[in-house]
């Protein structure tokens, strides 16, 4: 068990790749705060099916937007816990459409929760990690940072401040033994890639060289990594879990 | 009030802490940035406990000013602290032992004002006032 007894917080985590990670977390040992906005059902057989594979899981309410919610968020969760160690900062939306159509709520949204929902969750938790001398902090990013689509200004911009953020911040706390690092996952089959993967059709499987959709416990495995003593000398890196998306091409 | 020779131990056992250093490493003169390493999380790191241990607020750049002089040059010229500039040290950091310091005013060799004894007599002063 990699993170045997480590407190960690996953954001957005009742669905998606954050649902994956916090299995695979629990599964390593940890004991893993299930942050959650709206889907409370999701969030609490969540919880009890990590119960139930003999892990600690639980459920907090919080928009990652709020800052004040944030910081209750990780009081509580160290109330409950004791010092956290670990943060990922999952938690993301999409409103693709094209930047003519886009209203400037469209693209605060996307921005709000996405890249100001790392901030806060990073500010809230920074010093408690510096004075542990000890943390992992793990961002979401997106192979959509660096080669986007159509539709995605403001997703592709939250994306690629998170890049920017993860390395400024590793920086800030590597003097402290705290990495920062961010994953950046290709086409993965939750309920947010749907509309992308049904509009897209068997096109994108051909553009990926692994030929296959990635599933939420890909990006899970490189995030236990980053959590684990393994990744102790990596820090402001940003990892591309793709299939090979990003190369850009396909064999002939 | 505890006695100067008490607020110099928890001083030093707050650096021991904050800065991850041995005891033995830390003297009245030594200095936070070059002898025991302080970056500048770690100043902050610093204020935060000595708030704790000693019950008192450090307003934000009250103990570690930072951009002193924000480039006016009245204060700095060709590098050097002048006159004037050092009058602004002594009512910024009244706590600072300038001595040193005045006999050759390198800007550079500001962050050398930063030293253990400093935040103690920072610590004195401020329990003073607080009574």
């Amino acid at each position: 068990m990699r993170l045997k007894d480590q407190v960690a917080i996953v954001t957005g985590g009742s669905r998606g790749i954050g649902r994956g990670i916090v299995k695979a977390f629990a599964a390593e040992g940890a004991k893993v705060a299930v942050v959650y906005k709206g889907s409370q059902s999701a969030a609490e057989s969540l919880v009890a099916e990590v119960g139930q594979a003999g892990g600690t899981a639980a459920a907090f309410q919080c928009d990652v937007a709020d800052y004040d919610a944030a910081v209750k968020v990780v009081e509580a969760v160290e109330a409950k816990w004791g010092p956290i160690q670990i943060v990922v900062n999952n938690a993301g939306i999409i409103r693709d459409m094209l930047l003519v159509r886009m209203k400037p709520e469209d693209f605060d949204a996307v921005i709000r929760t996405n890249l100001h929902g790392t901030f806060n969750f990073c500010n809230a938790l920074a010093m408690k990690l510096a004075q542990q001398r000890k943390g992992r902090i793990i961002n979401i990013s997106s192979v959509a940072a660096e080669h986007t689509n159509a539709c995605q200004t403001n997703y592709a911009a939250s994306k690629g401040a998170i890049n920017s953020f993860t390395r400024a911040l590793a920086i800030e706390l590597a003097g402290r033994g705290v990495t920062v690092n961010a994953i950046a996952p290709g086409f993965i089959e939750t309920d947010m890639s749907e509309a992308v993967r049904n509009k897209g059709g068997d096109l994108i499987k051909k553009l990926i060289p692994l030929k296959r959709l990635g599933q939420p416990d890909d990006i899970a495995k490189a995030a236990v990594f980053l959590a684990s003593p393994d990744a102790a000398y990596i820090t402001g890196q940003v990892i591309t879990v793709d299939g090979g998306l990003s190369l850009g091409a396909t064999a002939v | 009030m505890p006695s100067q020779a008490e607020i110099y131990q928890k001083v030093s056992a707050t650096l021991v802490d904050a800065l991850n250093v041995e005891q033995e490493e830390i003297k009245p003169t030594s200095t936070l940035q070059g002898d025991l390493g302080a970056e500048s999380i770690d100043f902050l790191d610093i204020v935060f406990r000595l708030e704790r241990e000693f019950g008192i607020k450090i307003p934000r750049n009250e103990l570690f000013p930072e951009s002193i002089f924000q480039g006016d040059p009245e204060f700095v010229q060709n590098g050097k602290v002048t006159a004037k500039g050092l009058e602004e040290l002594r009512q910024k950091m009244p706590f600072a032992d300038l001595s040193g310091f005045e006999k050759n005013p390198e800007l550079s060799a500001i962050s050398d004002l930063f030293t253990v004894e400093m935040i103690a007599k920072y610590i004195e002063g401020k329990l003073q006032n607080k009574k």
